[in-house]
């Protein structure tokens, strides 16, 4: 692990400090659940990790190709964080004549230390566990966004944690703000090369929608084939009549356990959440996710898909909580889970804690395959079997797709998930065709 | 150019539905083939297109001098055969337009041009009474009953096959739907296609003429005659017939 760099303010040298104590405090964690699904970090040496500097480049068109593919090609604003270090960041000027601030976190604290330090932590804690301690501990570079209030951003304020070399851990911590009536759009990403061997990526985010404000959030994973294990708490507060839209979309991590929350904070709040994966390999995958009701009148829509193929393992847990006194809300979470491999396994669960009355909550849950009807009606069309199944697949999640609102990030979305159907066709292929044999024999 | 079967004898968990069926469609004619519920017209529909669930045990299904009972259902429709079903399955996320698309391309060695698909899936939409809006709704996601029997003539309209094959389109539709339906059947038979109309009832052979009737029971065709033998199964009943058989077996 390495050493905790020099607190350059005393607030936050403090904060670091307790977050020391509570990491080296904690064993690192084995999370269970229900007695059958564990995610263990058993197999990560996280002795062998180190944080890495690296030198900042002159332009995005100096980023490795697995960064550059996956941005949008005119963003408002861009931050790079390659292992421990910034490497870029362009602003647009119109941004920055608008009072717009996206810099490095670090960077903040010195510039911007009193608004920094209203926000910081204020709905994450180093005392969440091991790793939310670590990140709180030796986060470097980071990403802070504040958007005044009143203040219309058009283009995609983005962001990216990148790591490409095995040995490499990365603390990452992101702080927005969108203040009260403000508008934009936020695309937070986690890229990786195709590296041999293992990394970590301990992060934390956290967004404060200010009241009435309107953000679109999504996070865009995909780590690559490097062994990447990501553990990582995001929440997203959102305040009286504000509303965000949040979309975390998972397409790659050797092992990725995260947190999600995102609450309505005041009345008339209200989210949409909506979340996809596709795990692949030896992949696993475990996401909790929290729609937290913290007020009446405050409504929220969740939907989740996922698809499974390979060896893989993907478990998605989804709760609701409406806390004693929020009236008056409204809201479901449904979550579709899809087996593409006999070998995957998955688990789809949706929970509600409903703490008051005169509240509308409603939530449902699949795991499933792929129909053999769907599949025999496509064929009489003269559709081959494998495109008969890249089409359902496709189809299956473009239902979550077009929620994104984002035509950028859905073209992004929909090709990666082709590229993931095209390299898993062979088993895929089996799997239904073995189905379809088992049905004849029956 | 004829689609024939031959002692075609068909199960389904260890069920015999079909029990040595004999029948032959050839372009240009169109054909209704009657039953009671359970008299295995389904079955017979869903293994003429290869369905896996149906497991055939004796016969062949020969089309065009090509014996196809072993082929996948997507070689049979590139070949000419298609199939409208009575219970379509639903394509959640893929549009009508882009279904349509991708059938279509299916049975070309060129992807079809986007102006000339238009144009196609213009007429025909024309032909069918169907609003321009409901080619860009998920194939038959929260379709009515019409809506997804007219979706079904759409494709076969689109797809032009050699022989069709129509499993109780008629059944749940009103007399308008019914009416559209049948007009674009009968516009699309002609010379270059074979019709097979399934059905249990004989309300849409009053839309839909045939050149041949077949009559079904227990998994084998029974009687077969002209445009007549509906009228006289109309007038007799299923019931009947099957009195009728069973007295001719006997004998």
């Amino acid at each position: 692990m390495p050493d905790s760099p020099s607190p350059s303010v005393d607030w936050l040298g403090e904060r670091r400090k307790a977050a020391l104590d509570a990491y080296e405090a904690e064993p690192v964690p084995t999370w269970r659940r229900s007695g059958f699904w564990t995610t263990s970090l058993r197999n990560l040496d996280l002795d062998a990790l180190e944080t890495r500097r690296y030198a900042p480049v002159g332009s995005a068109d100096e980023l490795p190709a697995a960064v550059r593919d996956a941005l949008d090609d005119e963003p408002g604003a861009l931050i790079v964080q390659r292992g421990a270090s910034t490497i870029l960041l362009e602003v647009d000027p119109e941004l920055t004549a608008q009072g717009v601030i996206v810099m490095p976190l670090e960077q903040a604290v010195a510039e911007h230390g009193e608004l920094v330090r209203e926000w910081y932590m204020r709905r994450l804690s180093e005392g969440d566990g091991k790793f939310p301690a670590a990140t709180a501990a030796f986060w470097t570079g980071g990403v802070f966004i504040h958007v005044p209030r009143d203040v219309r951003v058009e283009r995609p304020i983005q962001s990216v944690y990148a790591i490409d070399e095995a040995g490499t851990a990365q603390y990452a911590h992101t702080l927005a703000i969108v203040g009260e009536n403000a508008e934009c759009a936020i695309r937070e990403y986690c890229l990786g090369g195709d590296f041999d061997g293992q990394a970590l990526h301990a992060g934390a985010f956290e967004l404060y929608a200010r009241p009435g404000a309107r953000a679109k959030l999504a996070h865009f994973q995909d780590w690559g084939r490097g062994e990447v294990h990501d553990i990582s708490t995001k929440r997203v507060e959102i305040a009286r009549d504000a509303f965000v839209s949040w979309v975390p979309v998972h397409l790659g991590g050797r092992l990725t356990k995260q947190t999600l929350d995102i609450v309505t904070a005041e009345q008339g709040s209200d989210m949409r959440h909506t979340g996809l994966y596709f795990t692949e390999r030896d992949e696993h995958l475990d996401l909790f996710t929290t729609d937290l009701h913290e007020a009446g009148h405050t409504t929220g829509d969740t939907v989740w898909k996922g698809a499974l193929t390979g060896e893989s393992r993907a478990s998605y847990e989804g709760l609701i909580e409406i806390v004693a006194g929020a009236q008056e809300t409204h809201t479901y979470l449904q979550t579709h889970q899809m087996l593409l491999s006999q070998r995957a396994k998955g688990d789809a669960i949706p929970s509600l804690i409903v703490k008051t009355d005169n509240v509308s909550a409603s939530h449902g849950g699949t795991v499933g395959e792929l129909d053999e009807d769907q599949i025999f009606y496509m064929m009489t069309r003269g559709i081959s079997r494998i495109e008969a199944v890249r089409t359902l697949v496709e189809g299956y999640f473009e239902e979550v797709v077009q929620r994104l609102d984002d035509p950028g990030l859905e073209t992004l979305i929909r090709r990666r998930i082709g590229e993931k159907l095209l390299a898993a066709e062979d088993q895929v292929k089996e799997f239904v065709g073995h189905r379809a044999g088992a049905a004849q024999e029956a | 150019m004829s689609l024939e079967i031959q002692n075609l004898h068909v199960r389904i968990e260890e069920r015999e539905i079909l029990r040595g069926l004999n029948l032959s469609v050839s372009k240009g004619e169109t054909h209704a083939l009657m039953g009671p519920n359970g008299s295995g017209k389904s079955t017979l529909a869903n293994t003429i297109m290869g369905n896996p669930a149906y497991e055939v045990t004796d016969g062949k299904i020969v089309f065009n001098g090509e014996d196809l009972t072993e082929a996948d259902p997507d070689e049979r429709a590139r070949a000419g055969l298609f199939m409208a079903f009575q219970y379509p399955a639903t394509i959640p996320g893929v549009s009508v337009a882009n279904f349509l698309r991708m059938a279509v391309n299916a049975k070309r060695e060129e992807p079809i041009k986007v102006k000339e698909f238009g144009k196609l899936l213009g007429e025909n939409m024309e032909l069918l009474r169907i609003d321009r809006q409901f080619t860009s709704r998920y194939l038959n996601e929260g379709f009515s009953g019409g809506e997804k029997k007219r979706a079904e003539i759409l494709q076969l309209a689109m797809l032009k096959p050699e022989i069709a094959v129509l499993d109780e389109t008629d059944s749940g539709l009103d007399i308008d739907a019914l009416r559209i339906v049948s007009d674009g059947v009968n516009a699309l038979s002609g010379p270059d296609m074979g019709s097979l109309i399934i059905t249990h009832y004989t309300r849409i052979l009053e839309y839909v003429k045939p050149d041949f009737v077949h009559i079904m029971l227990d998994g084998r065709i029974v009687r077969e005659g002209g445009p007549e033998l509906a009228d006289e199964l109309e007038e007799k009943g299923y019931d009947f017939i099957r009195e009728e058989v069973a007295a001719a077996d006997a004998g």
